[in-house]
């Protein structure tokens, strides 16, 4: 970063910081020109790939704005000094070609491979199982009881009142709770997701993990898992156009201590057999 | 080619018809000079509501109306209270629907595409004159139909110009199910004007060309606009039933699209992306074409690997359909078909970059006139590298699932859209406009427009790379509800007061067009010394054209060439027998008919 961009960038920042009409109490933990925080560990993978694109197009960049900055200038029309007849030249379309085919395919191939391990790689068996189903506008979260085991999802049965599809005879699912627009996970362990949307397409996004995954109703997402690699309070964003209030379609998403999470679950309450999920079998039923 | 000569003999019998008179003449003219200015005027004012919708956004966006202050009041001081998180959707969509179907499709398709087709290819008009003219007034009607939702009861489609389902198809969802259906509606008779339009450039490419005008002497505008049709006749009829299925589903009790009747949300992104990649291309190429064309003549220059540009743009035409899953990665797909379209993706950018280094070689050695068209030609070709370079980064499966839906994929396509289409707009406005009207745009003007253009632009839309890579959602009504995005408003803010410098200083550009109307220098036949059939003729060309059907001699690009006094020679100029061998002869075979 030369002295100059930094000057102009303080210049800017300065001056619309005294313009704004009000003060930003709050400042990122990174800067705000740049990539946010990153706490899973596929993220920083991903930083990887965008660091990779980034001096890719870098040097591909000045070497293409140097060409046309040269020839603008070296080849302005001056008096006398006419133009160079030429058609092309076969064997620089061929370079010209055959280079970028090669890039772009290793890009390819690149990106596909750490996209399929994103995608196939399973959840280790210790991953903490949490259920998100978004509703507009707003988040429903389930997690396992003692038992660790979440009620199955169905998305046939997602409805009005049975957000996550849980068959109510489902013993699973019996001691689950649930939380809405709150979800708390424990660093350092894997966590998988089961995301399910009640009406409209949502998305899961969340910046600080490098994640995004749409939810499309009638489906339910079993493949998304990560491992926050260290503590913080974050939000969860619906990133999907989602209607009127999508905007503020957030919840709070904190990455704690092992021990403060389990101190976080002791206050939750298990669904119990009375639940509104028993009742809400026949009104999902109703509603198909 | 002795079958072009005779088709075009065989064509002008049932093509010929009357000049218009009076009033007509501007209202219901079947002259494709007409038509062409005709669209030229209506997309271009539709060009100012779109940037107006835009400007309201990016208010909102600085300013929201819904910000929770310090002090505990809600809405920011300056903020426009009329713009509600509804009414924000509302704008962004029709924006989007604006720009995308009212304004570059038109203004590069209807405008150049109608103008300058017969006149480069050496017809006296369209191979179908009356469904020109119904096109376009079929498209103007489809213009009203979707800004109709602005006065209708719910307000306008709000569900993006996309229209995912089933937040598009369902009305208590998106809560604006007369707007969403007028836009599906308008979407749908939209498409109908393009596929009378792209029948029509293609008839009269292929079958009216003059004699001596084989296919590889076309000028790259011409080509460009004769795959675009192609692209435009496949895709577009996906689209218009798509915007069928969407009316049916919003009123008229059918699920295509909502699962929890039994339809299919992912049917409707199939649907729309499979017409919406080649949109993306079918918003570029005829920008690309032009450009080809006002880069090589001023640069007085041939273009450079004409025929690698043709198969570029042939091959981007057919790459165009195969990549348009890859919108879709987001949604859960299977991986080898992700797979599959990651790689189109990438491969998709291989004629792209060739296009790049072409227009590069074409200015290279040249002899380069820094009029205000050629200006915009190159900040076309500058503007397109740098949103090139952010599709790279897009096409990149694990990158893109980051920065999809953030504001780096908004900065990405301005690039492409803006930086690339509108400025080959400007510089196609100011390279033809001595032949459309006679007299010429004034300079300085141009290049004041053009610098505080490029300016603004940069401004407004380089800083949303950082922002979307920073996690800034788009289609947010407002950014400071998020605790990680508060902190960067002021740059929202300085984006908005960039994007107020770039609306307004198309002002300058709207003085320039009017006032030369009047005041301009007359233009003669061929005030930049190009060498192609339109500037052979008047300025603005008469009725039918050409007085007699001219002749082609020579390829589109016969710039400095060693021997000649000047340094064009126009395309109809008969080879002389001692002339010097200046370029491979198969370039510039003996005339035929």
């Amino acid at each position: 970063m030369s002295k100059f961009c930094r000057f102009f960038r303080r210049g800017v920042l300065g001056a619309m910081l005294a313009w704004a009409s009000t003060g930003w109490a709050e400042m990122r933990e990174t800067g705000v020109w740049w990539l946010p925080r990153n706490v899973s560990h596929f993220g920083h993978e991903i930083d990887f790939m965008i660091y990779v694109i980034l001096w890719l197009t870098g040097i591909t960049g000045a070497l293409v704005f140097g060409a046309m900055i040269y020839f603008i200038v070296k080849y302005r029309h001056r008096a006398g000094v006419g133009a160079i007849h030429s058609h092309g030249n076969n064997t620089l379309e061929v370079v010209w070609t055959t280079i970028p085919v090669f890039i772009f395919l290793a890009l390819a191939i690149y990106g596909n491979e750490m996209w399929g391990r994103m995608r196939m790689e399973k959840a280790p068996a210790d991953a903490l199982q949490v259920a998100v189903v978004g509703e507009q506008f707003g988040w429903n979260v389930r997690y396992p009881g003692p038992d660790g085991k979440l009620g199955k999802m169905d998305s046939r049965k997602i409805g009005k009142d049975n957000p996550f599809g849980i068959d109510a005879n489902d013993p699973d699912g019996k001691d689950d709770f649930t939380t809405y627009n709150d979800l708390v996970f424990p660093v350092n362990r894997p966590v998988q997701l089961h995301l399910g949307s009640k009406d409209v397409i949502h998305a899961f996004y969340v910046p600080e993990f490098r994640l995004y995954q749409d939810m499309v109703p009638g489906r339910v997402y079993d493949f998304v898992w990560f491992k926050a690699d260290s503590v913080g309070s974050f939000q969860l964003a619906c990133n999907q156009l989602c209607g009127q209030g999508h905007y503020k379609m957030f919840g709070k998403l904190a990455v704690v201590p092992d021990s403060d999470y389990l101190a976080w679950v002791k206050g939750k309450a298990p669904l119990t057999a009375a639940s509104p999920n028993s009742s809400a079998e026949t009104t999902a039923v109703a509603n198909r | 080619m002795s079958t072009a000569t005779m088709t075009h003999a065989d064509a002008h019998g049932h093509h010929d018809h009357h000049e218009a008179t009076g009033w007509k003449k501007y209202i219901w003219s079947l002259d494709h000079k007409i038509i062409g200015l005709q669209y030229l005027f209506s997309s271009l004012a539709f060009l100012f509501i779109g940037g107006a919708l835009a400007l309201l956004l990016r208010w909102q966006l600085a300013f929201p109306s819904t910000q929770v202050m310090p002090d505990g009041n809600v809405g920011n001081p300056l903020s426009l209270p009329f713009i509600n998180p509804q009414f924000y959707n509302a704008l962004f969509t029709m924006h989007a629907t604006v720009m995308v179907f009212l304004v570059v499709m038109p203004v590069l398709i209807g405008a150049f595409g109608n103008y300058l087709i017969p006149l480069k290819i050496g017809a006296g008009d369209m191979a179908f004159p009356l469904i020109n003219e119904l096109s376009y007034w079929v498209w103007l009607a489809s213009g009203f139909i979707m800004l109709a939702g602005f006065f209708v009861a719910g307000g306008a489609a709000a569900a993006g110009w996309t229209g995912y389902a089933p937040l598009s198809s369902v009305g208590a969802y998106n809560g604006a199910r007369i707007g969403q259906s007028l836009w599906a509606t308008g979407l749908f008779i939209n498409g109908l004007a393009s596929i009378m339009g792209a029948f029509n450039y293609i008839t009269t490419i292929v079958n009216m060309r003059a004699p001596g005008m084989g296919f590889f002497r076309l000028p790259l505008a011409v080509w460009a606009l004769f795959i675009t049709a192609f692209l435009l006749l496949l895709a577009v009829p996906v689209l218009s039933a798509a915007g069928a299925m969407l009316v049916l589903d919003l009123n008229f009790g059918t699920n295509f699209f909502n699962p929890a009747k039994g339809g299919q949300p992912l049917l409707w992104q199939h649907l729309f992306w499979f017409f919406g990649h080649p949109e993306v291309y079918i918003m570029i190429l005829p920008a690309m074409g032009m450009v080809s064309d006002i880069l090589s003549v001023n640069s007085r220059k041939p273009v450079f690997g004409y025929r690698a540009m043709v198969y570029a743009m042939i091959a981007i035409g057919f790459l165009g359909f195969i990549v348009w899953g890859h919108h879709m990665f987001v949604s859960g797909m299977n991986l080898v078909l992700s797979a599959a379209f990651g790689v189109s993706t990438m491969v998709i950018a291989v004629p792209s970059a060739i296009k790049t280094f072409n227009w590069l070689g074409t200015i290279w050695g040249g002899s380069i006139r820094f009029n205000t068209a050629m200006l915009n030609a190159l900040a076309f070709v500058a503007m397109f590298v740098i949103g090139g370079f952010s599709g790279i980064f897009m096409a990149s499966t694990p990158v893109n699932i980051f920065v999809h839906h953030t504001y780096f994929i908004v900065a990405h396509f301005h690039y492409v859209l803006f930086g690339g289409s509108i400025f080959a707009v400007f510089a196609a406005i100011y390279f033809w406009y001595p032949k459309m009207f006679g007299r010429m745009m004034n300079e300085t003007l141009g290049k004041i427009h053009f610098a505080l253009t490029f300016i603004f632009f940069n401004l407004c839309f380089f800083p949303m790379h950082n922002v979307g890579l920073g996690g800034m959602m788009r289609r947010i009504a407002d950014p400071t509800v998020y605790e990680h995005l508060r902190a960067l408003q002021p740059i929202n803010q300085f984006i908005t007061l960039s994007a107020i410098g770039l609306g307004f200083s198309q002002i300058v550009f709207l003085v320039n067009f009017f006032r030369s109307l009047r005041h301009g220098v007359p233009a003669g036949r061929n005030p930049w010394e190009a060498t192609t059939l339109e500037w052979t003729v008047d300025s603005p060309p008469g009725h039918g054209n050409f007085a007699t059907t001219p002749t082609v001699y020579r390829g589109a690009y016969d710039y400095s060439v060693p021997g000649h006094g000047k340094d064009y020679i126009m395309q109809n100029e008969p080879t002389e027998p001692d002339h010097p061998a200046g370029s491979p002869s198969r370039l510039r075979p003996a005339p035929v008919g």
